[in-house]
């Protein structure tokens, strides 16, 4: 019976294609808008992302990555002592203003990195040289920063028109010269405008109020010793808090500075909640779209589900030829759905907007609520079989 | 009387059956008798909304009645659950309907096979012995089409061969005929008569259609809910043998 099940599923081809279309388009909203949800609360992470360094060390009651509490430069002694460090670098992240040719002051991330090292630069250099950054009052300013910080002119046809920063151009941070030599591609980040790099040592002249500038410590281990063996070491010899690097946010390990700031902005902010709305409209629409076309499909097919009733199936046979044609609508719907996503999703990585990161836990919740809404639809179908009337099947 | 019981195929007697609330009481059948001999093509029929297609609901153990008790081949449906009515179905009933009642989205073969395979046979003995039945009711060819592309009798006919694939001692027919015209109804009826014309078996054929009368070895007629006359004409039942 079960063939005859899969049969009368795929028997009429115009209706599976509307079931599938349906199961796809809502398997292809929920996964997509979680994804993208989830892409918008992945840019809190973003230094880890950008930065790069194995381990982070930090003022024990630091948080997430945003809210720095500074360290004594003299603990960078101390950590260098730690067995199994490598090396270890400064990194400096604040917000200052920067005030720019036409006047206007601007909010921006600076970033300061050690001179030696450069632990912590951007990845990707469009224009320039990191090893510029030696040259007295230089930075490196992000792609989209530059545009952020651009000057809006009038262009020749009129028409007002935005100039990024270019090499060469500068700008003051407290009153002090910056020089861009260089313009990098990074991640966006949740908070903060622009990234502008610089070294250490110089942040700190472009942060004269502050009286301590070193955020975090960039730390790498030594060759065969893990980043959470060291982290254990760094805080039972240091005292700080160290933190392994690394972007999995649904471990539920305590080391992952990404996935603390991750879960810190999800129970601190509104942000979940706004962009959730969204979220779960898609989710609500999908499960909807694809209760019903489901349902109706069900619907459609009582009367001769009735009639192999009144033959004598049971409703155990029912029941079960049923949930096959359910499940397997649901499999090849969610298979469908899934695949646009992933395709959409490839788009829009590589245009980097919308963020999108599909986890798997994303396809495989979309995968169970696809699977989900195919067996509460093949239970109401089994009820409303049940129900029917064997006898319906004598009138007309 | 023992002699009796064993030429009885199904026996109701006194089967009430009622519709509705108590206070917007429908009465479909009252005190209703009726008995079919085996062997026997009985036919039902009696104005509209005369009780017909309930009493026949009533034999096939699809409805329930209120009062009064109901034999079908030495088997008491009065006291049988849900799943046991279902069970007695699969193994003793054949049905045709008026709306054919055919699944579209399966082939012929298909849905010749299902009351096969609601027995739980194996497919290849389902497929096999479906394949024999389309034969006879001679649709050999046709079975991998689709019941849409067929005409109104040849659905009939696919019908009837689902009705009978399993064998069943009690076929139940509601207006076999009524939506197919008078020639396809009679070569319908011819169909039914030949291949299920047997000491094991009984076929009750619900009708208004008096140019199928000849097919009937007894007629029983209905009126407000009980059968009211049977007729044994021997005219009628001289054609039978044509
Ligand atoms: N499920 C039901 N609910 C309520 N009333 C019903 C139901 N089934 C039948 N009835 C009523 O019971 C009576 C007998 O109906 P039945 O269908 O048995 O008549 P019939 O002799 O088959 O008529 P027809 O020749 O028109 O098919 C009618 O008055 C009908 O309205
Ligand atoms: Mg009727």
């Amino acid at each position: 019976m079960y063939r005859l099940a899969l049969n009368m599923l795929f028997g009429d081809r115009a209706k599976l294609a509307m079931l599938l279309c349906g199961l796809a388009f809502s398997a292809l909203l929920m996964a997509q808008q979680s994804s993208v949800f989830f892409g918008i609360m992945s840019w809190t992470y973003t230094p880890m992302v950008n930065i790069r360094a194995q381990v982070w060390v930090s003022d024990p009651m630091v948080e997430q990555v945003n809210d720095a509490k500074p360290l004594r430069d003299t603990d960078l002694g101390r950590v260098r002592s730690v067995d199994g460090v490598a090396w270890a670098a400064p990194l400096h992240t604040s917000f200052v203003q920067a005030r720019m040719q036409d006047g206007n002051f601007k909010l921006i991330t600076l970033v300061g990195i050690d001179a030696d090292t450069f632990a912590g630069a951007p990845a990707v250099l469009t224009q320039g040289r990191i090893e510029d950054l030696r040259l007295p009052d230089t930075v490196i300013v992000d792609e989209w920063g530059a545009a952020l910080m651009g000057r809006m002119t009038v262009g020749p046809d009129g028409k007002p028109r935005n100039t990024p920063l270019k090499v060469g151009d500068t700008f003051e941070v407290n009153d002090i010269q910056a020089r861009i030599v260089g313009i990098c591609k990074v991640r966006r980040a949740f908070t903060g405008g622009p990234f502008v790099y610089t070294t250490y040592d110089r942040a700190k002249g472009y942060t004269l109020g502050a009286r301590r500038t070193l955020s975090f410590m960039l730390v790498e281990p030594q060759k065969g010793v893990t980043p959470a063996e060291l982290c254990d070491r760094i805080e039972r010899d240091t005292g700080l808090k160290a933190w392994t690097s690394d972007t999995v946010i649904w471990s539920w390990g305590e080391r992952s500075l990404a996935r603390n700031t991750f879960w810190w902005f999800w129970t601190n902010t509104g942000i979940p909640f706004s962009f959730g709305t969204a979220v779960l409209l898609g989710l609500f629409v999908g499960i909807a779209i694809s209760g019903q076309t489901f349902y109706s499909f069900v619907l459609e097919n009582l009367k001769y589900f009735a009639a192999i009733k009144a033959m004598g199936a049971g409703m155990g046979v029912i029941a079960r030829m049923l949930f096959v044609q359910a499940f397997t609508a649901g499999l090849i719907g969610f298979g469908l759905g899934a695949g646009m996503a992933q395709g959409i999703g490839r788009v829009m990585i590589e245009k980097g907007m919308p963020p999108f990161v599909m986890y798997p836990q994303i396809l495989w919740a979309t995968f169970a609520l696809v699977l989900g809404i195919s067996f509460v639809s093949a239970l109401i179908g089994i009820i409303k079989v049940s129900r029917v009337d064997a006898a319906s099947v004598f009138r007309g | 009387m023992s002699h009796l019981a064993h030429t009885v195929a199904v026996r109701a007697s006194g089967v009430d059956m009622f519709f509705g609330t108590p206070e917007n009481q429908v009465v479909a059948l009252q005190q209703a008798d009726f008995e079919a001999r085996r062997g026997e093509l009985i036919m039902l029929v009696g104005p509209s909304g005369c009780g017909k297609t309930t009493l026949l609901s009533v034999i096939a153990g699809t409805l329930t009645p209120q009062a009064g008790t109901v034999e079908v081949f030495g088997q008491r449906l009065d006291g049988l659950g849900q799943e046991e009515l279902t069970a007695f179905r699969r193994k003793h009933l054949g049905f045709v309907f008026q709306s054919f009642n055919l699944i579209p989205t399966l082939t012929v073969m298909e849905n010749v096979m299902v009351p096969l395979l609601i027995q739980g046979r194996p497919y290849d003995e389902a497929h096999a012995r479906s394949l024999a039945i389309i034969d006879k009711v001679g649709l050999k060819g046709r079975e991998e089409g689709r019941p849409n592309a067929l005409s109104g009798g040849q659905q009939q006919r696919v019908a009837i061969a689902r009705a009978l694939v399993h064998e069943p001692p009690l076929l139940i027919c509601d207006e076999p005929t009524s939506a197919l015209d008078k020639d396809t109804g009679g070569h319908i009826m011819q169909l039914v008569r030949d291949l299920s014309r047997s000491p094991e078996r009984c076929v009750v054929v619900v009708t208004h259609d008096h140019r199928i009368f000849r097919f009937a070895d007894r007629i029983a007629e209905m009126e407000d809910g009980r059968i009211s006359r049977v007729v044994d004409d021997p005219k009628l039942l001289d054609t039978t043998h044509l």
